[in-house]
Parts: structure tokens; sequence; C-alpha cells
């Protein structure tokens, strides 16, 4: 529209943009553009700039704004609310990332990095020309959220929604409900009793009138969207009739003639095939372990009450709802892997987890401490911190957290049964950083005796009876090398994502940070959402945490799903594709390309398209070969302004127009920003939802408009938000590269990669790449001159 | 000692020490391995583990520290640079990816390029450039080989004098033979 008058408005960010691109040199260019208006200003998201923004937008009669700012992932909604507060249709605003995407990754080249910023403003201004309004997209969630786990995060978040009302479903793969923090002895740093105030906690939730708890139960696929997610339940059979059962156990599993170790002890002590696990379990019910079990049916006979029932099937269970919480808490470090610490190869190296079950009087020893190779007390005990953590030698480079404190803990607690034993902690940082942890310390040290000293044990070792230990370390502190000599060796081992997060995780389209655990949607301000609306995060599933911490970060977790759920509508992407039915050729490629059963075809009307099954993903638009389908905010032609507009003026060799998809391709882009990695400036992002977006139409226009190479980078196929999206982009790049060495495009000036939405540093690497290749290529068209002259 | 001897004094530091380790090692091992030592923090597992540091005054913490804090002249002349046996255990068990032992092989180059290697090397090393070997063959391994079938000497320059000639050439050309103060006449 000629009339059209588009707003472009500058943050400065204080100094993260303005102290490195010359906002002043970036103000008289972008102000030479047709029909634009142009200002800056120093913190745009603040409310004095928001106002300022509304005003200029009324004052200018400004038909569409670009926002040059930080990522969109930051404050899209916030700058979209403002305009729509101004009259304007939300969608008429355009985002333009010079921060995370420019002056945070090229800090020290502000004279290209602000060569960049006004090619990204340009690509903005063009793409704004054709913004069109979208009408925003509501539904309805459920009330009524699923927690996965069990342990003490899952309880907390259960019992928060609950109690406002909402009904949820606990789903826990052990038999009991309890977590690690069952398992534990004493909490520190108050040293009051684990199970002690996590039992009534357990109660309450099974007892609860909106909690329905499920136990021997593991979700198997997720399907549906934020708001209605339609998960199936697989419930492993207790072989115990839930009705009957009354938790007696001494009856049935006295005549059990099987004996297997006990998880709940580590395997300290043997527990019968059928079991409880605990005596706090809950449901305070047996279980019939079907893998050791022979079948002797001794314990039916047994059964006073005809509880144990061998008929039962594993169940199938379906439930629709409108938010998931993910508690699914963390494993210890294999301090196996830790081969110079010996453990597995002496029996007096034991894990903290081991040393919890001695400690605790419902434990295998009823609360002794003993060397597990005699049973006798020991005399000299050594904590061995760091076990898996902080350790690249392993894998683990992040600090578990909670080790430190759990070692004073345990140390005191020795101290409390043997008095007289010595007790070491070999330490390489003590981080005792929680309230009231420093004087818990200070208590282990003065009032108990307990030494410390700085130093990682570099190895323990058998003397030559083999009836002691000799922890090897030097005293960092004095330079002196130290062997002590111990009757046991405790190792305080890590916290380690569960095995299966990679496949939950994939299940539930969310992200891994680096270290494996769950990724959050932002470390400070949103730390138990995840990048998925109506998906949420609590406890150890995000990162390693005390109880305290779990507790706090399970009821943020809770207050985001309430939040979600009790909404009377929670809005969509707005994102569903148009139909130009005078277009269509009737080809239904796009009927192929929709995973979601989101296209149909009738014979009459065309395609047909169903809003509330389609993800917005656009790979249909992609597929249709004559521009019927069209994705709005996104569109043919919107891409294609934004490639002329950053091609018309070429500042740089070579230039790479970059596709990245929303969800891992520009969020590592983003992250690569906020964690100041440094990368070459010669990519201009352009966003996607998802790389199946990407056409081949638009890319064959980056070259024809002489771009020097086409870089798409999406999520790693496992990690897809829409499943299969970038596996489509990778099928219909490979066709592509083809079709370029046919027209005498070297088929390299086109490269396919994926991230996760942590790597920040892989796509900084991708880029430093395909820049050096390029460079090597030489501009777009140097190998048709070769070819000519050749 | 002065007071002020016992105190680390920020202008009389190199800070451009580190750099210039892996700058050398870069050479060698590549600069993204030498930069591991700015990684460093000081645990202990590297003096712990060694062999070396049970029996003497070398704790290859405190090189890697004292490299950090620019502390050349200590470093390069320190007498326990040249305890390391090059077993490698700390390089294995370094929680934070050191390149310890490659790092003070790096070290020692550079103190023996401004001539602080230690006598006992200097010595190893004229045996090199006399026989090929710095540990040459001895009558009683003669037998030995001998006793197991084997060739009286090894298939190495004890058997091919015209290749110890190479050798020389090398050390020659390298002036290794002037940084270990070996002469002609032996």
């Amino acid at each position: 529209m000629d009339s059209d008058k588009i707003g472009v408005f500058i943050c400065h960010c204080g100094s993260n943009i303005a102290g490195v691109i010359d906002i002043k040199r970036v103000l008289n260019e972008i102000a030479r553009a047709p029909n634009v208006f142009v200002m800056d200003h120093t913190y745009l998201c603040s409310k004095e700039g928001l106002n300022e923004l509304k005003r200029k937008i009324a004052e200018e009669k400004l038909s569409k704004v670009v926002i040059a700012a930080c990522s969109p992932r930051l404050h899209e909604r916030l700058f979209r609310r403002a305009a729509e507060e101004a009259g304007l249709n939300p969608f008429l605003v355009e985002f333009v990332n010079i921060r995370e995407q420019c002056s945070w990754p090229h800090m020290y080249s502000p004279t290209a990095a602000t060569n960049k910023a006004i090619a990204l403003i340009k690509m903005g201004i063009e793409k704004a020309r054709l913004l069109t309004p979208i009408q925003r997209r509501y539904a309805r969630a459920k009330k009524r959220v699923l927690v996965i786990g069990g342990g003490v995060a899952g309880i907390t978040a259960a019992l928060s929604l609950a109690s406002l009302g909402i009904e949820v479903y606990l789903v826990e793969k052990q038999p009991t409900l309890g977590g690690h923090m069952a398992m534990l002895d004493k909490l520190f740093p108050t040293l009051d009793c684990s199970i002690c105030i996590l039992a009534p906690l357990m109660s309450e939730v099974s007892e609860h009138p909106m909690i329905k708890v499920l136990t021997l139960s593991e979700v198997t696929s997720i399907k549906g969207r934020p708001g209605d997610f339609e998960v199936e339940i697989l419930k492993r059979p207790r072989y115990v009739n839930e009705e009957k059962c009354v938790g007696c156990i001494e009856i049935c599993s006295k005549t059990c003639p099987v004996e297997v170790p006990n998880e709940f002890d580590m395997g300290l002590r043997p527990r019968k095939a059928i079991y409880l696990p605990f005596p706090q379990a809950v449901p305070l019910l047996a279980v019939i372990d079907p893998d050791h079990c022979i079948g002797c049916r001794n314990c039916e006979d047994a059964c006073e009450r005809d509880a144990i029932d061998f008929n039962q099937t594993p169940e199938r269970i379906r439930i629709h709802v409108g938010a998931i919480i993910v508690a699914t808490g963390y494993e210890t470090f294999d301090a196996r892997l830790k081969s110079e610490y010996g453990y597995g190869r002496y029996p007096d190296v034991i894990t903290s987890l081991e040393l919890e079950r001695l400690l605790s009087p419902s434990g295998p020893t009823r609360g002794r401490v003993v060397r597990l190779s005699n049973g006798k007390e020991p005399r000299r005990i050594v904590f061995i911190q760091c076990v898996g953590s902080r350790d690249e030698s392993v894998g683990n480079p992040y600090c578990s957290r909670i080790c430190c404190t759990a070692s004073i803990k345990e140390a005191i607690c020795i101290k409390e049964r043997i008095p007289d034993a010595e007790v070491f902690i070999l330490f390489q940082d003590i981080r005792t950083y929680g309230k009231g942890y420093e004087e818990f310390l200070l208590k282990a040290m003065r009032d108990f005796g307990i030494k410390i000293i700085r130093g990682r044990a570099s190895s323990v070792t058998a003397n030559e009876n083999g009836d002691d230990l000799i922890v090897r370390a030097e005293n960092t502190l004095t330079g002196e090398i130290m062997e002590i000599n111990a009757d046991l060796v405790v190792l305080s081992v890590g916290l380690v994502p569960p095995s299966d997060t990679e496949d939950l995780a994939r299940m539930l389209g969310i992200s891994q940070s680096s270290d494996g655990f769950l990724l959050e949607r932002h470390p400070k301000l949103a730390p138990s959402e995840t990048m998925i609306q109506g998906i949420y995060i609590a406890g150890t599933i995000q990162g390693p945490k005390d109880i305290q911490d779990t507790v706090a970060h399970s009821k943020s977790a809770a207050l985001d799903a309430a939040n979600f759920v009790l909404h009377e509508k929670i809005e969509l992407d707005p994102y569903v594709p148009t139909y130009n039915p005078d277009l269509c050729k009737r080809c239904r490629l796009c009927e192929e390309a929709c995973d979601w059963g989101a296209l149909t075809f009738d014979k009459e009307k065309g395609v047909i398209i169903n809003s509330s099954a389609c993800l917005g993903c656009g790979a249909c638009v992609a597929a249709c070969p004559t521009g019927a389908l069209d994705m709005p905010y996104f569109t043919n032609q919107q891409i294609i302004a934004q490639i002329h507009a950053t091609l018309e003026n070429k500042c740089e060799f070579p230039l790479i127009v970059a596709f990245l998809c929303n969800w891992c391709g520009y969020a590592a882009a983003d992250f690569a920003g906020t964690t100041k990695i440094q990368y070459p400036t010669n990519i201009r992002p352009i966003r996607v939802m998802c790389t199946a977006r990407v056409s081949p139409l638009m890319i064959l226009e980056a070259f024809k408009a002489g771009a020097d190479g086409v870089l798409v980078v999406g999520c790693h196929p496992q990690d897809c938000h829409y499943r299969t999206g970038f596996s489509k982009a990778e099928r219909r790049i490979s066709a592509l590269k083809k079709y370029l060495e046919n027209v005498g495009i070297n088929p390299r000036r086109l490269k396919i990669a994926s991230t996760s939405a942590s790597e920040g540093e892989r796509f900084a690497n991708i880029v430093r790449e395909f820049v050096e290749e390029l460079k090597k290529l030489g501009p777009i068209g140097s190998e048709l001159v070769m070819k000519s002259a050749g | 000692m002065s007071a002020s001897e016992q105190v680390i004094q920020l202008e009389k530091t190199d800070p451009k020490f580190v750099e210039e380790i892996i700058e050398y090692g870069s050479k060698i091992f590549g600069r993204e391995h030498m930069e591991t030592i700015t990684a460093c923090f000081q645990c202990g597992t590297c003096s712990g583990s060694c062999p070396s540091g049970r029996r003497t005054a070398y704790r290859t913490r405190l090189v890697m520290r004292k490299a950090l804090l620019g502390l050349k002249d200590e470093v390069l002349s320190s007498e326990e640079l040249w305890y390391c046996t090059t077993c490698y255990t700390c390089y294995e068990r370094c929680p934070r990816g050191v390149r310890t032992t490659d790092i003070i092989r790096v070290i020692r180059n550079i103190a023996a390029k401004s001539g602080r290697m230690k006598e006992q090397h200097k010595r190893v090393a004229r045996l090199l450039i006399r026989f090929g070997h710095a540990v040459p063959i001895t009558d009683e391994f003669k037998e030995i080989r001998k006793a197991l079938g084997l060739s009286e000497l090894p298939p190495t320059v004890h058997s091919y004098p015209e290749a110890l000639d190479e050798v020389r050439k090398l050390i020659k050309i390298m002036k290794f033979d002037q940084m270990v103060g070996y002469q002609e006449s032996g």
C-alpha cells in the first residue's frame, strides 16, 4: 500500500546495542527509505519507551511498525500488545533482532555490525510493508494437569494445583511415591528426618479428591496441542488388588521363596518378589515384581484377604490434559566411571546414597554405619567430593550443588553415631551457598571436629593387607601430598539427568540443555517454563537442586501451569495457512506434506484447512507449487522481499541468507548472542517457524539476487518441534542441490544444518565454517565465469 | 630476604608468559590443546596422582598456577620442572581437560631454549647425540637379546651407523648439540 507509513523504532538497550552499533549512522541510513518514520530510544521495553511507541503510532499515523531491538523471543508479546493498544493489529509489527543476533555476537566489529544492523532493519521494513492483519487465535484449555514423576517435586506441584481446584494426574514409574527424598535419612541444614516431613505429603496426595495417583505407570505418548494434550499412559500390573490389599506385607512376603536386592536400599538388603518398597510407601500396597516372581503362588494362598491377582494385565489409560509438568528428578552419577576411586572393587568404598540408607533408622542396618567388608564400625571415614561433578573427564562439567552440604550433613550424622570416629572431607571448593548452610559447615567443624581438606582425591587404593583403604590427594593449601588410611570412603556422587530424559524430551518436543537436563525457557525469568506453552518443568529435571529449591521451583511450575489452564482462553500461534482455490492445481502435495491431518481434499472446494489441527509449521505452503497456499506473517512475498532488501546493497562478502527455524536455529543464534559467542557478521537471518517452510523458490530467489550462500538451520531431526519438519527440509535441500549443480551453481553454496536451542557454539561454528568455505568458492557466479573461461 | 621478596609483585610478573607457552606449544600440539591451561581450577588431582610428587617437591598444580600468574623466572629456573616423568596420569585424570603433561613439556622446551636445561637432562641428551639412544645398549642387554634369540643389536642406529649420521645432522641443524654442550670429541 502506497499510503503505508512504516514506523521504525530502534532500541539502544542501554549500551547492549548502542555500545557496539553506531545508532546515529543507522538512523541516518534508515531515514532515507521512503515512507518511513524512524526514532531511537534508550530502553524501548520500559514503560516510558512503550508509551512513546504508542504515542508515535498515533501522532505519525503509522500503519506498520518495525521494532529493532532484542530477540522477539524475549519481548514479542509486549510490543504486539503495545501496538494493539495504539489501535494497530498486533501482527502489523515486525521484529528485527539487533541484539542477540547482531551487537552481541559481533562485539568487536562495530563497523560491520552497524552495516549488518542497517541491512537487517531494511529487511524488516520491506517485510513490514507487506504485512496484513491477522486475527489472534484462541483455544480453551482443559482444566486438568498431568504431573510426571512422584518425588518431592511432583508431589509439591500436584498439591499446589489441586489446592487451586485443578484436577491432577500424578504418574509415577515406581510402585510408590517418594522419589529420592524418601531414601534420605536427615536433611540439611536442620537435621530433620526426611521421611517424617515427606510421608504426610505423600498421604495427602493419595487422598486428595482432585489428585489421581497412578503408580507403576509411564507416559507412552503425547499428542495434541497446548491446552489439549492427548496423553497415553501405560499402567503396569501390580498383581495385587488395590481395593483388598491393606499393606500388611508380612503374611504374603514371608511365604515368598525369592530374594533379590531391594532397590530402595541400594541393594544393601534383600526383599522378596512380593514386597513393600519401604514401610511408609504410598500407596501402602504390596507389589509383585514380575521379573523375579517364580509363580509359586504361595502368597496367593497366604493372603487372608484374597488380594493377590495374577490375572491383572497392563492397562492403557488415555487422558486429555491442558498442561503437563515434568518432574522426573535425577539419577546419581555411576561411580564406577571414576575407576581410580575403586568403587565396585573395594566394598568399603560406597556412594553417598548408600550411606544415606545405612544412616536411616529404617535402613538395612537400622541406622548403624558399618563397613560393608566386615560389618564393623568404621574409625576413619573420608568423603570424596565432586565425584562425577565438575569433571570433564566424565563429561559432566557442571556443579551438582547439593553434594557439599549433603556430605557435611552425613559427616555430622556419622559423628553423632560414632563420636570418636575421624571424619575427613576432601573438597575442592566448599559451596555452602544456601540459607543457614555456611553456619551448618561451621557447626560441623567446630562442634563435631570434622576435618575439611582442600584437594581433589586422586586415587583410592587398598593397603598391603587389603583391610584398609588409602586415599591419596594433594592438600592444595599446604602443597603436601597426603595419604589417608581410611576404613570407609564415601564418594559424594553428583546428579545426572535420568537416562530416559532424551526420549521424554523428544516425546514432549522440548529441548535439553548441553548437560542433558531439560532446558528452561529463560534461566532467570522463566525457570519453570519450556519453549512450549503448556509444558513446564519442576525440580532437578531442570538441573541439580536441593529440596528447598526443588519445592520453590515446583510451586512456580504449578503456578505457571495453573495460570495456563485456568485462563478462559489461551492464545495459540495465529499462523494457519490461507488458501486461494483459483491458483490451486489440485495436485494434493500439501496433503502429503501435513503430518497432522490438518489438510483434507474436497473435489468441489479443493483444500480444506482444519485450523484446530494445524500447528503452523508451513510445510504444506512450501510444498505448494502454485502459491495457492500461503502462510500469514511468513508469506512467500514477504520472505522474498526480505531477501531482496538485503541483497540490494551487498556490503560484505560472502553474504549468506540464513533461514532459521524459530525453535532451534533461531534460538541457538540467540543463545550464541546471549553468551557472547563471536562469529562472522556475514549472515542475514530470516526467521521461519520451521525449516520445512523454506521453499526451493526462496532459495533460488536468493541465489538469483546475488547471495553467495544460503544456510538453513533447524532442529536436530529428533527434536523437531513439528516432528518431521527438519527431515522434510533436508530432503528438499538435497534434491535442490542436484538442481543447482545442473544449472552450474556449486551445490556447496547451499547448506543445511541442525542445532539444539542451547548449542550456541555449534551455531557459531556452522557460520564460521560456511563463511570459510564460501571464501574459497568466491562470489556467486565465480563458477560460471570459470566454466565459460575454461 | 627482604619483605618485598615475600610478596608476589605483579610488576615483576610476566602476564604474557601463558600466551608464550600457548604460542610455543601450538606449533606442536595445536592451539586448542595448549589453551586448556587457562581452565585449571587448582584442584590438585594432578599433584595427587603424580608418582614423582610422592618423592620430590614437584607439584604439577603449582607449575600451572605459577605459569598462569606469570611467574616466568620462577617456573623456568625451578629444579622441579625436570622431575616430571611424563607418565601422563595427571593428563588422563584432569577434570578440566588440561593437557598437563604436554604443557610441562612445552615449558621445558622454553626453559631449555633459554639455557636452563637441567644438567642431568643435558647428559642424557649428549648420550643421544653420541649413540643415537638416550639409553645406549650395554653388554648385559646384548647377552639378553642373544638369549632371547634376537640379533645382538636392535634394528636402530646401533645397527645402522649411517642413520646415526643423519640424526646428528638434524641435531646440528637445530643447534641442539650446542644447547646441551656436546663436543665432537665427546
